[in-house]
């Protein structure tokens, strides 16, 4: 993967698709690849995870994020910080494809995540938009067709002459294409396409497409499944890494239960790693916050993401929790997830974070280890404000 | 994974309902009550709110054409069974078409609405609704117009030919239909597919973040609800011999269904059915009763507007509606959490 830093053109997606994640058949083949080789990464000759390549996140005349940047390594622990309304959760929306930034790039191992042009993509666009035309067509002279075809050639009492009322039908569907009938297919397979290109452009980068490439994440206002129970949630959270399709469920075919008794084995090995196995089978929304976060940490963590995500884990955590919470970011961090985080809880981001960036109004002001951070002026001026002279 | 005695399942609800039903038929023969006729509307209406509950109970989405499937179902077994058509195709074949039609027509509306949210695709199921009526009255060529279509065929089982003269082999099949179609809700349900629609009942934006393709799931569901719109319209049509006028299927028959969703509880399979019950057993048997019973004892004559109760059904289903939202509006049996649901048990 460090080669790719070196490299710029070389690397061109299924080499990294595949390294990425052997096993994430849905991901595979949709995410582009389109590394441009980082600048940030070659600099510093480590991989990076997460590139955030001057990002600008405007809304109307409001402006977000403004050119943020920093990169993200490996394996390491990396804190937001900031004032309220820094814009630390829309950069979070804006990675994990909530919103599309207006200006810059999000990069995730080296490359943007989104999907594809592939030569299937277009055959799908033709043949939907040969149905459309053929439906337009059809549902146009649909009286006309119906009586040429079934009304001319059945009789009551008498067996129905299927290939005269083919034939009938074949004729009268080409008589109606006749002159300026061709206008009609020609509208439809034109909506066909534009639309279901519309759809699919609108759709690029969606977040259920970047959380299957691997970015997991948290929610500042947790956002379980309240109704359902622990390990429900955390099997919402395994959805992309199980194959149990459809009819599998619906037929309760063998692969369903053995792979209901693995999903289950595991979502409970996360419940215990997060420390809630002895309450696995509780409704989520009864739990107290703390345990809610830690819930939604479990949750994230089931998608077996490369990179975490957390928006704010601490709120509203007491200090023992916090103290529990900042082992678990820990441990997390050493099976090999890179984490990130936005925390206001000084004490946690000191605690943990190798490096820390700090936002203020949108814009990047500093960016550097915990003691850089606790000595640069800009910071304390962001947090604190300026002393009044005279 | 708690394995449960045979006597813990007899004494869940829904197999206690079945056990019941199973007696119905014979009660009737003994003592001449005449429930199953009636109690045949029931199970049908059981079957489309089933299939409402996929898509409203489990996904979330406000889905207010039910009926429109149910025309679209009920008219293609008629133009597939009936012999004024060149198909004449028998019960079971027409059946099996009916559905892959419904899934069709569910994935036709299902392709272009998806994205939309809550109120606006409420607005387009219900436009769509009174569009398939339309077209069903207009396109009068082929659904005949407001005649429908008729005769259909009936059943046929074991080369007996479910006839009018005895409700008792109608009951059973659909009796049987119910279970069928309960056991597929249920098997959907406590399946990765099944979490994936009560996600994004819950929270879609948490939903699509845990990699769940929210669009294309929520089709599924949308699909599977339509079929078994589909399969009611078709077990409607074979029960009457004919699809009736289009009318049959307006906006009254999808909030009917609703209703049954929303009385019964949402998401809450058990609850649908308790809920058809209650709704339609007042509705086709409870009030029909009252009133010929009443104009038995001479108390009201058949003239008078206010004194027949099949005329207040509206207004007690809309104070019912009103008094659940205020006392239980989780519905009578809500889905219940934990130990019941999902993989967990």
């Amino acid at each position: 993967m460090s080669a790719r830093g070196k490299d710029d053109n070389s690397a061109r997606g299924k080499d990294d698709n595949s390294a990425r994640g052997k096993d994430d058949n849905s991901a595979r083949g949709h995410v582009a690849a389109r590394a441009r080789g980082s600048v940030a990464a070659r600099a510093r000759g480590a991989t990076a995870v997460l590139e955030v390549d001057r990002v600008t996140m405007r809304f109307g005349g409001i402006v977000a994020n403004e050119e943020v940047s920093f990169s993200v390594r490996e394996g390491e622990i990396y804190a937001i910080i900031g004032p309220n309304g820094a814009g630390k959760t829309t950069l979070f929306n804006a990675i994990t494809g909530i919103y599309q930034p207006t200006e810059g790039h999000v990069r995730f191992m080296g490359q943007r995540v989104r999907r594809l042009a592939t030569p299937w993509l277009f055959l799908r666009s033709a043949l939907i938009g040969v149905a459309t035309a053929i439906g337009a067509t059809i549902s146009l002279h649909v009286s006309v067709l119906w009586e040429q075809s079934i009304g001319a050639n059945m009789i009551y009492g008498e067996g129905f002459a299927w290939g005269a009322g083919l034939r009938s039908f074949w004729q009268t569907l080409m008589s109606t294409v006749e002159g300026h009938g061709w206008i009609v297919p020609a509208v439809g397979f034109a909506l066909g396409v534009g639309a279901h290109l519309a759809l699919w452009f609108g759709a690029r980068r969606t977040p259920d497409l970047i959380s299957r490439a691997g970015i997991a994440r948290t929610f500042q206002n947790i956002r379980l499944f309240g109704e359902m129970t622990l390990l429900e949630n955390v099997l919402v959270g395994m959805h992309a890494r199980l194959h149990t399709g459809y009819f599998t469920s619906l037929l309760r075919l063998p692969r369903y239960f053995t792979e209901k008794r693995r999903s289950i084995e595991k979502g409970m090995e996360l419940l215990r790693f997060v420390g809630l196995e002895a309450r696995a089978g509780e409704a989520a929304g009864s739990l107290p916050y703390g345990s809610q976060r830690r819930l939604e940490i479990a949750r994230a963590l089931a998608s077996r993401p490369k990179l975490l995500l957390l928006d704010e884990p601490a709120a509203g955590m007491n200090p023992t929790e916090t103290v529990d919470l900042m082992d678990l970011i820990r441990r997390i961090r050493g099976s090999s997830v890179t984490v990130v985080l936005i925390e206001h809880h000084m004490r946690v981001v000191m605690g943990v974070s190798d490096r820390i960036v700090v936002l203020n109004f949108g814009k990047r002001i500093a960016e550097g280890t915990p003691e850089e951070i606790r000595n640069n002026p800009e910071c304390i001026e962001a947090y604190l404000g300026k002393e009044e002279l005279g | 994974m708690r394995a449960r005695s045979i006597w813990s399942r007899l004494l869940r609800l829904d197999v206690a309902l079945l056990v019941v039903a199973l007696f119905i038929p014979l009660f009737d023969h003994w003592f001449h009550l005449g429930l199953s006729s009636p109690l045949r509307q029931c199970l049908v209406y059981a079957i489309l709110a089933l299939g409402l509950n996929v898509v409203t109970g489990f996904t979330g989405m406000l889905h207010l054409g039910m009926a429109a499937f149910m025309a679209i179902g009920a008219y293609a077994y008629g133009i597939l069974t009936c012999d004024i058509y060149p198909f004449q195709l028998s019960f079971w074949p027409a059946l099996a078409a009916t559905t892959v039609i419904g899934v069709i027509a569910g994935a036709l509306l299902g392709a272009p609405t998806m994205a939309l949210r809550g109120d606006y695709l409420a607005i387009v199921t219900l436009g769509f609704g009174e569009i398939v009526q339309d077209v069903l009255k207009n396109l009068e060529s082929i659904t005949q117009g407001t005649r429908g279509i008729n005769p259909l065929p009936g059943p046929v089982m074991f080369g007996h030919r479910f006839g009018t003269e005895s409700p008792y082999p109608w009951f059973y099949l659909y009796l049987g239909f119910v279970v069928v179609i309960v056991i597929v809700c249920r098997n959907l349900e406590r399946s990765r597919t099944g979490r994936a629609w009560l996600a994004i009942r819950g929270d879609e934006l948490a939903a699509r973040c845990m990699g769940i393709p929210a669009v294309r799931m929520k089709m599924l569901a949308f699909a599977t609800g339509a079929a078994i719109a589909a399969i009611a319209g078709a077990l409607w049509a074979s029960l009457y011999t004919s699809t009736g006028e289009p009318a049959n299927y307006d906006f009254q028959v999808s909030v009917l269904a609703l209703c049954i969703v929303i009385v019964g509880g949402m998401g809450s399979i058990t609850g649908v059915l308790v809920g058809a019950l209650a709704m339609i057993g007042f509705a086709n048997l409870l009030l029909p009763r009252t009133a010929s019973w009443l104009q038995e004892q001479g108390w009201v004559t058949q003239a008078s507007v206010f004194g027949n109760p099949n005329n207040w059904k509206y207004l007690v289903f809309g104070l019912v509606l009103v008094l659940m939202m205020r006392f239980r509006p989780d519905g009578i049996l809500p889905r219940s959490v934990g130990r019941r649901a999902g993989a967990s048990t």
